[in-house]
């Protein structure tokens, strides 16, 4: 066994009571680890159109060859299934997780966890090394995630990692969230529901041993220069106002200072460290990227309730396990209510704007009681389920902010992004395609790019010309316009599936723009171009094996299809993701464009084309599956184009 | 007689357990990546949100070394106290005796371990020159 990989797997089947392990079949140069990894595992073990509440679903947990090492930001885990979360109905995606869950893992000596079957019990799963049981979690039952945490380190050792759903996941809340540490979670894809529908509470896992790196000193190299640089994730040196300020570490191994990351204070003075979207409850003094006024819509901004109470609020949610995006889909829409005129809904009374009703509204959220049993099934659910109660005006407001299949607008350039041309342009190829919102090293704005172009158009469209040149061999690829942008969309994808595969952190990886001092080094810069390889020398460094940028891409692109065949399966389609257009003629919140229904269809058509899929369906075709290495799926997807033409 | 001797100063107050101080050091004295083998340690308490690091203080009067049976434990030029494997007949006593919780037993290789504030490196304890945050600093 090379360096990185502990070559097991720990199977479980919660009905039977089973406990098994398996070799990870790795395959290592075709799966590597994390996302590709995991889908290569639902693929064969998921059966085709169950439910997320099925106990055929699977819980799938994976790790990759860098987690556990010092890799920078590599203490990652995935986890996927089937999602609950996702809309019209439930299909196959992922979450990540940072924290030290994964590191912990991989120390007992397992690369992921496949967790099927439902317990007829409340559990949990209990690993200390290679002594693996499960174990009653009557007494856990009902707690909530923090305090669940507490109580499992009580008992098996605070060096001990613990992934464990809330109360909101008990009630299979379809935003539930696996919570781990103070602030990790697979948040967005409902995943603490499955959980919940399994009864299973929290995975506790403490390992003694530790992650075989096979060449120490060029792991040791790498990380010293990446430290020396100073890399700072999220175009830092353009916010940079000299102060000082105290970054959190979201991840084990994380040696940079993200921009995503700070301390909220409880009013007595303990740190909570919030990450990404959690920063906008602990830290910003107004959530105005909420605001948005455009297409007949109005999204007013969600009210900072101030910091003395949003950080307990934040804590709040967290421990309940809800997914802290719902805040900002929640809070806007229930205001625009008020905002005309309604003040109750269903007669239960509603004040979004009054932090006491909003706490109350998340416990009730979390137990599925009264007005929270309605929006528990999520947003967009609520509007099918009100369409004709409220003004038709604000069921298509809520459609529109989960308009990605049931997620909350993301990286789409109108709600709460700042995404000029062409960067909304790349990102609507990938919302088209990907089985959830988007994601790729972009956590400001699309490629990271986008927030140069906000800053001086002028230098970074010059920038971005030496830029698309050298990354994707065509110098206009960045050009804002709406042509030529698959290339991008694709490369991002591929992207962000190394990164959730090795594991790395999509806020720092690719580092596809070098570092910079200051604002005034990137201005005077011609060439901005980061070390797109990082990633690879790390992953030889740990492993002892050599990968080169092809052979890495071919895995990124054989695990996207596998998503893309088990969305398949679940019926999605080119009919389907058509219905995105809607959204995409709403003007960009940056610039103002906006792009009409046939512009958007031809859009798929060279998404679909540069991808080798079929312009019907969307599916890929038979001679790229075989290119893949994929022949096996090749009979499964033509009784699914059968069924579809007799169902045309 | 030895003056002024180095040591790594900590501040727990400013560390956010990225943990690169454990696994930089397993990999340098180890080879692997892993919090077992690494020679200072990094305790969360969870309810506060608060860590502790431990690691060697390099004590002028270092007991774990004057009262090791079996003669397995020297003070280098540096003044830092250094196990010798081989001599060490894994009796746990240095373990015992350190007021600072700094010296750690490995049971996957059935060894005990201690901060030699990375002998040899050029840069000095690699621990302090990864920390994001200047929780460790040599002084």
């Amino acid at each position: 066994m090379p360096g990185g990989w502990t070559g097991k797997i720990l199977c479980i089947d919660l009905s039977r009571g089973d406990i098994r392990t398996k070799e990870s079949q790795l395959k290592n140069d075709e799966y590597i680890g994390g996302r590709a990894l995991a889908a290569h595992l639902a693929w064969e073990e998921i059966p085709p159109e169950i439910d997320a509440y099925d106990p055929d679903n699977r819980v799938i947990m994976t790790t990759g060859p860098l987690t556990g090492t010092l890799a920078p930001t590599s203490g990652r885990t995935v986890m996927t299934g089937i999602s609950p979360r996702v809309y019209p109905r439930p299909w196959y995606t992922h979450s990540t997780i940072g924290g030290w869950f994964g590191p912990q893992l991989k120390y007992a000596g397992f690369d992921g966890i496949v967790i099927r079957g439902k317990s007829d019990k409340p559990v949990y799963l209990d690993i200390q090394n290679d002594r693996v049981q499960i174990l009653d979690a009557s007494d856990l039952w009902g707690l909530d995630a923090r305090n669940t945490q507490l109580l499992l380190k009580q008992r098996v050792g605070q060096e001990a990692q613990v992934l464990t759903i809330g109360p909101a996941g008990e009630k299979q809340v379809r935003f539930a969230t696996v919570q781990h540490s103070e602030e990790n979670a697979a948040g967005h894809s409902g995943f603490g529901a499955v959980w919940g529908s399994k009864n299973l509470k929290a995975v506790v896992v403490h390992g003694t041993g530790s992650v075989p790196v096979a060449n120490p000193e060029m792991l040791l190299e790498e990380v010293v220069r990446m430290r020396e640089q100073k890399y700072s994730n999220l175009l830092g040196f353009l916010y940079d106002t000299g102060e000082q300020k105290e970054f959190a570490a979201c991840s084990q191994s994380c040696i940079f200072d993200c921009f995503g990351n700070f301390y909220g204070y409880m009013a007595d003075g303990r740190r909570v460290p919030a990450n990404c979207i959690g920063t906008s409850w602990t830290v910003a003094k107004e959530m105005h990227l909420t605001r948005y006024a455009g297409g007949g819509f109005e999204i007013p901004s969600s009210k900072n309730f101030t910091l003395e109470k949003e950080v307990p609020l934040h804590e709040l949610c967290n421990s309940l396990g809800l997914d802290l995006w719902f805040r900002l889909v929640m809070q806007p829409w229930l205001t625009r209510c008020t905002q005309l005129g309604i003040y109750e809904i269903r007669g239960y009374p509603i004040a979004p704007e009054d932090p006491s009703w909003f706490e109350k509204f998340m416990y009730q959220l979390s137990k599925r009681e009264e007005l929270g049993d309605l929006f528990a099934e999520d947003l967009i659910r609520a509007m099918d389920a009100l369409e004709g109660e409220l003004p038709q005006e604000l069921i298509d407001l809520g459609r529109e902010m989960e308009f990605n299949f049931g997620y909350p607008a993301h990286r789409e350039g109108r709600f709460w992004d700042e995404e000029p041309l062409p960067f909304w342009v790349i990102s609507a190829m990938m919302h088209v395609s990907s089985s959830r919102d988007p994601g790729i090293g972009h956590h400001l704005s699309s490629l990271l790019l986008a927030e140069l172009k906000l800053a001086d158009e002028k230098i970074a469209r010059k920038q971005f010309r030496l830029l698309s040149e050298k990354v994707w061999g065509d110098p206009d690829a960045l050009e804002p316009n709406f042509v030529g942008k698959a290339p991008v969309a694709i490369w991002s994808q591929h992207q962000n599936m190394i990164i959730d595969s090795f594991p790395l952190c999509d806020f720092a990886f690719p580092q596809l723009i070098r570092p910079f001092r200051d604002r005034e080094s990137w201005e005077k810069s011609r060439d901005i171009l980061g070390d797109l390889d990082i990633d690879l020398r790390l992953l030889s460094a740990v492993t002892g094996e050599s990968f080169d940028r092809k052979q890495v891409n071919r895995v990124a692109e054989r695990a996207f299809t596998l998503e893309r065949l088990m969305q398949a399966r679940a019926g999605r389609s080119r009919k389907m993701e058509e219905q995105l257009a809607s959204h995409f003629q709403l003007p960009c919140r940056a610039d103002g464009t906006a792009m009409d229904k046939s512009d958007f269809l031809r859009l798929m058509d060279e998404y679909y084309s540069a991808r080798g899929w079929d312009l019907e369906l969307g599916w890929p075709t038979s001679d790229l599956l075989k290119s893949l290495g994929l022949d096996e799926a090749i009979p499964e997807l033509d009784q699914l184009r059968l069924r579809y033409a007799l169902k045309k | 007689m030895i003056g002024n001797i180095k040591r790594i100063i900590t501040n727990k107050k400013v560390c956010r357990d990225c943990e690169a101080c454990m696994l930089g050091c397993s990999l340098l004295h180890e080879g692997e990546s892993g919090v077992q083998s690494a020679r200072l340690r990094i305790h969360k308490d969870m309810a506060r949100y608060e860590f502790a690091i431990s690691i060697c203080r390099h004590c002028k009067d270092p007991k774990c070394m004057t009262d090791c049976p079996s003669d397995a434990m020297y003070l280098d030029e540096r003044g830092v106290v250094i196990i010798v494997d081989e001599k060490c007949t894994r009796c746990g006593n240095c373990k015992d005796y350190c007021p600072f919780d700094a010296i750690y037993y490995d049971s996957n290789k059935n060894k005990y371990i201690k901060c030699d504030l990375c002998i040899g490196r050029d840069n000095g304890p690699l621990c302090v020159e990864l920390c994001p945050v200047g929780a460790l600093k040599i002084k």
